[in-house]
């Protein structure tokens, strides 16, 4: 069983380096589309395995949400967010991409070095699956400083909480029902914001590069 | 009557202090009734308040702890907690909203229509609830957040007069300085729960290591310094209370400066206990230059509130040599001198309130009349405000310690138990002690000349200006406000062991040594104890020999003279046409010799402007001083500049403006916590 969840986790994380790799604002939605994929496929796995030992189906019933909201919802939010904004073909990164990769191998090296001592469960043991998706968060925040495009800090938002969500998963297998359905809330409610800001800035700016917020200073 | 316990009387007051808020809000556009009803409520509520104090003061040997709010978060149970020493600052609290909440009845009437009554009730209501729940706060977190909320509505209301740019100016500079002074408070609690693991200030403090008691010695007495105005903390209180409304000026400098103490009381004396003598050296060493200063700079001041301002901080440090003594004497195992300095330093608290309310609430009663905070468009009210005139020249008598006013026996007492703290021995502490005996006379003769000063320039000689010719008295319920806590101070100074038997309670709790026995002679006694010099005064015979002189001074003038034949001219003019008001002393010449003689400290320069083209025979002249004060100029404007141009420069370099910058802060600062927790922890 864990192997399955090292093979996962893993492909997570390797899903973020495509996400940091891709150039396009729809191919970066796409591959986030595929993450959440994973997760789902993840928590699904874990729900089955927890109903047959022990026959809850709480982690059942987050998987169905995460495929209905982060594989089918939030994506199509995303697409008819952008298709509302002008498109103009433009560098949407401060460094190229090789060098993002190379930062965020320093950043999954960085995690495997500092997460054994975070105290609790698994102190002071390399748990490979939770090093993978603590990387995925700081890969996260760093995707959201690497672009330009306001739709680019929306999905490293979206990947920060994925990271936090799986991390949640391997180190908990199955946190409380209610506080999962809390944290979709708080998701849904972010992502519907964000949008809507960003077709906001649009409108103002005529560009959705918040580099332009800068002219907002006192 | 087992129902009307300290706990019910306490929380019924607390409710009603809520009510009395909410109705103000409900009723935010009838001005009248809201009002009346508001300050009605608040009455009764501070009646409730003033039965749960004396309940729990006088029949209760135990702590009251009400527990209002228990949850599972930690630290976040809501606990009240009342002991004497919250039970004495819950009765000051309550006799002067008593008597402020009548006085406001009347007061507010000037504001009908120009400012938002309504508003004006809820802000005072929740600022009275906020004090009271300092005083009875059960832990450190509670204390911390009722402390702010208190400094937050005091801000509003201080700013409550809002478009005057003074007044704007008053309120920021309050709020900054509320606020430094509450960062140190922070860091104190902070210390104590690293070291204690709990925020409960009633356990045992052993767990704190040396080193840390006298850190939180020092942030605790910045902290409440600030909040007590004393020098070189004080720079917010001159502005602050002429700005407030005179009701809340009353509060403010009444009620709310005295939480320092009650903090300072309930976390350095019965939290940390006393162990250290350069404690007490501290708090009496501030204590005197905030005496002798703060009346100092209260006497060249024209402005009547912001005189009355100054002369709180005065107070406050004659409260903390009082405290200061009582703590060098207690770390000495001198436990009769610290227990005397210590009722001495409470009672003082009770006078100030009462007195002090007083004043305000009669300087208010004077804006009333005269539309103006300055002295010199005053003179000759006496006349036309008889009554608030008497119960002023009473509270002035009070704040300048004469018999038989309340004043008197509370500084007498400080003096008695300096000298009594004077043991043949320790050199340098007994140097010091007779300085706190001459800075406590300096500033005692100081006050008497300012409030000269005061009640001289406004209530004698002849109207400087129209409106104070043509003032009128105000309505009853001012003077009823104001003539309330003039009776009391006057009642407290020929019966003062009244008072002491309630202070007595506080101090057996906080030193576990009463005091009232050795002070008591018989009912017209009221000695130094006995086991020091057993010196004693007797305010009741002063009053009566007073009585009897000048009942004799005027039979005997009767008997030489005869009948009163009276003949009525007017005064000798020089021979000039007719006397007129700008022939009397100004204020600013009243203070001129002071003046002179504090030179250095005032830093004085005048400017006589003379108009006209001959020197010899001016058209007119003006002429206008200007002192400028030290602390300001050399502390806190560098300081602020340097906060301003360091901010300017932040906002350039760090803040830039752009999202990336502010997101790769908090990305970098997740890392480095990573590494250390990784490398240290």
């Amino acid at each position: 069983m864990e192997n399955y969840f090292d093979v996962l986790s893993a492909l997570i994380l390797f899903s973020s380096f495509v996400l940091v790799a891709n150039k396009r604002i729809i191919s970066y939605i796409r591959t986030f589309q595929l993450q959440a994929c994973l997760i789902a496929l993840t928590a699904g796995i874990m729900g089955m395995n927890s109903f047959l030992k022990e026959g809850k189906i709480d982690i059942l019933v987050v998987c169905a949400i995460i495929l209905i909201l982060k594989v089918y919802y939030i994506p199509r939010l995303l697409r008819k967010t952008y298709a509302g904004v002008e498109y103009k073909v433009e560098k949407d990164f401060f460094l190229n991409i090789p060098i993002l990769i190379f930062i965020c191998c320093f950043l999954v090296l960085f995690a495997y070095f500092s997460v054994p001592t975070i105290g609790g469960t698994m102190a002071g043991n390399v748990n490979i699956q939770v090093v993978n998706s603590f990387s995925l968060v700081l890969i996260g925040f760093f995707f959201m400083i690497s672009r330009k495009k306001a739709i680019g800090q929306i999905v490293g938002f979206l990947v920060i909480e994925n990271g936090i969500f799986i991390t949640a998963m391997f180190s908990t297998h199955g946190m409380p029902f209610i506080v999962d359905v809390g944290v979709f809330i708080d998701l849904i409610t972010a992502v519907l914001i964000m949008g809507i800001m960003v077709t906001r800035i649009n409108d103002q700016f005529e560009t959705i590069d918040i580099n332009q917020l800068k002219n907002l200073r006192g | 009557m087992t129902f009307l316990t300290a706990e019910f009387l306490l929380s019924t007051s607390i409710i009603l202090y809520m009510i009395a808020a909410l109705a103000a809000l409900v009723l935010l556009k009838n001005q009248k009734l809201c009002a009346l009803l508001s300050s009605l409520i608040c009455i009764v509520a501070s009646l409730f308040g003033l039965a749960a104090a004396f309940k729990q003061l006088l029949f209760e040997n135990t702590t009251m702890a009400l527990r209002l709010w228990q949850s599972n978060i930690p630290f976040l149970d809501v606990i009240l907690s009342m002991d004497a020493l919250s039970a004495f600052f819950v009765l000051c609290l309550s006799i002067l909203t008593l008597c402020v909440s009548i006085y406001s009845i009347g007061y507010m009437k000037h504001y009908y229509g120009i400012r938002n009554v309504g508003l004006f009730y809820f802000l005072y209501a929740g600022f009275i609830v906020s004090m009271f729940l300092v005083f009875t706060a059960g832990n450190a977190v509670i204390f911390f957040v009722v402390w702010e909320i208190m400094a937050v509505v005091s801000y509003f209301l201080v700013s409550f007069e809002s478009d005057e740019p003074e007044t704007q100016r008053a309120g920021i500079l309050y709020i900054v300085m509320t606020h430094i002074g509450t960062a140190f408070l922070l860091i104190a609690f902070m210390l104590m729960f690293r070291y204690t693991g709990s925020f409960d200030f009633s356990i045992s403090s052993s767990a704190l290591p040396e080193n840390i008691r006298d850190i939180m010695f020092v942030l605790f007495l910045v902290g409440f310094g600030t909040k007590a105005g004393i020098i070189p903390f004080h720079i917010w209180l001159p502005y602050a209370h002429p700005a407030a409304p005179s009701n809340i000026s009353a509060l403010m400098s009444g009620i709310m400066i005295k939480t320092a103490i009650y903090g300072l009381l309930r976390f350095v004396f019965i939290y940390l206990g006393v162990e250290t003598t350069w404690w007490g050296i501290a708090i009496l060493v501030i204590g005197m230059v905030s005496a002798v200063l703060g009346v100092a700079y209260a006497y060249i001041e024209q402005n009547i509130k912001r005189m009355l301002a100054y002369s709180s901080i005065e107070n406050m440090g004659i409260i903390f040599i009082g405290i200061g003594v009582s703590f060098m004497a207690f770390s000495e195992g001198l436990e009769l001198v610290g227990a005397l300095a210590l009722t001495a330093a409470l009672l003082h608290t009770v006078n100030h309130t009462l007195f002090k309310g007083s004043l305000f609430l009669c300087a208010g009663s004077v804006h009333y009349a005269v539309h103006s905070k300055n002295m010199e468009d005053m003179g000759g009210l006496i006349k036309r405000m008889p009554i608030t005139a008497l119960f002023f020249l009473g509270g002035a008598l009070s704040v300048s310690a004469m018999v038989p006013f309340n004043g008197f026996i509370s500084e007498w007492l400080t003096y008695q138990s300096i000298f009594a703290g004077i043991i043949p021995g320790q050199a340098a502490e007994n140097i010091l002690l007779v300085f706190a005996v001459a800075a406590l006379a300096l500033s005692g003769a100081l006050a008497a000349a300012c409030f000269i000063k005061l009640f001289g320039i406004s209530f004698l000689g002849l109207a400087r200006s129209e409106q104070a010719a043509s003032a009128n008295e105000v309505p009853l319920s001012m003077s009823l406000g104001s003539g309330i806590l003039t009776a009391l101070c006057l009642l407290s100074g020929i019966f003062p062991l009244y008072a002491l038997g309630l202070i007595n309670r506080v101090v057996l709790q906080l030193a576990n040594r009463p005091i009232l026995d050795q002070l008591q002679g018989n009912i017209f006694f009221l000695y130094s104890p006995l086991e020091i010099h057993g010196n004693a005064i007797s305010p009741q015979i002063i009053v009566l020999t007073l009585v009897i002189i000048a009942a004799g001074a005027l039979f005997i003038e009767r008997i030489i003279f005869g009948k009163e034949k009276r003949r009525e001219f007017g005064t000798w003019d020089c021979g000039y046409e007719a006397l007129n008001p700008r022939m009397q002393y100004s204020a600013a010449a009243f203070s001129k010799p002071i003046r002179v003689v504090f030179k250095m400290m005032f830093r004085s320069s005048r400017d006589l402007k003379i108009k006209g083209p001959l020197t010899y025979h001016p058209d007119a002249m003006e002429y206008s001083v200007t002192t400028e004060s030290l602390f300001e100029k050399y502390v806190y404007d560098p300081v602020s500049r340097m906060v301003t141009a360091f901010s300017r420069k932040a906002k350039f370099m760090i803040q830039t403006g752009s999202v990336h910058t502010y997101l790769l802060y908090i990305f970098i600062t997740t890392l480095i916590l990573m590494f250390y927790n990784r490398v240290i922890g």
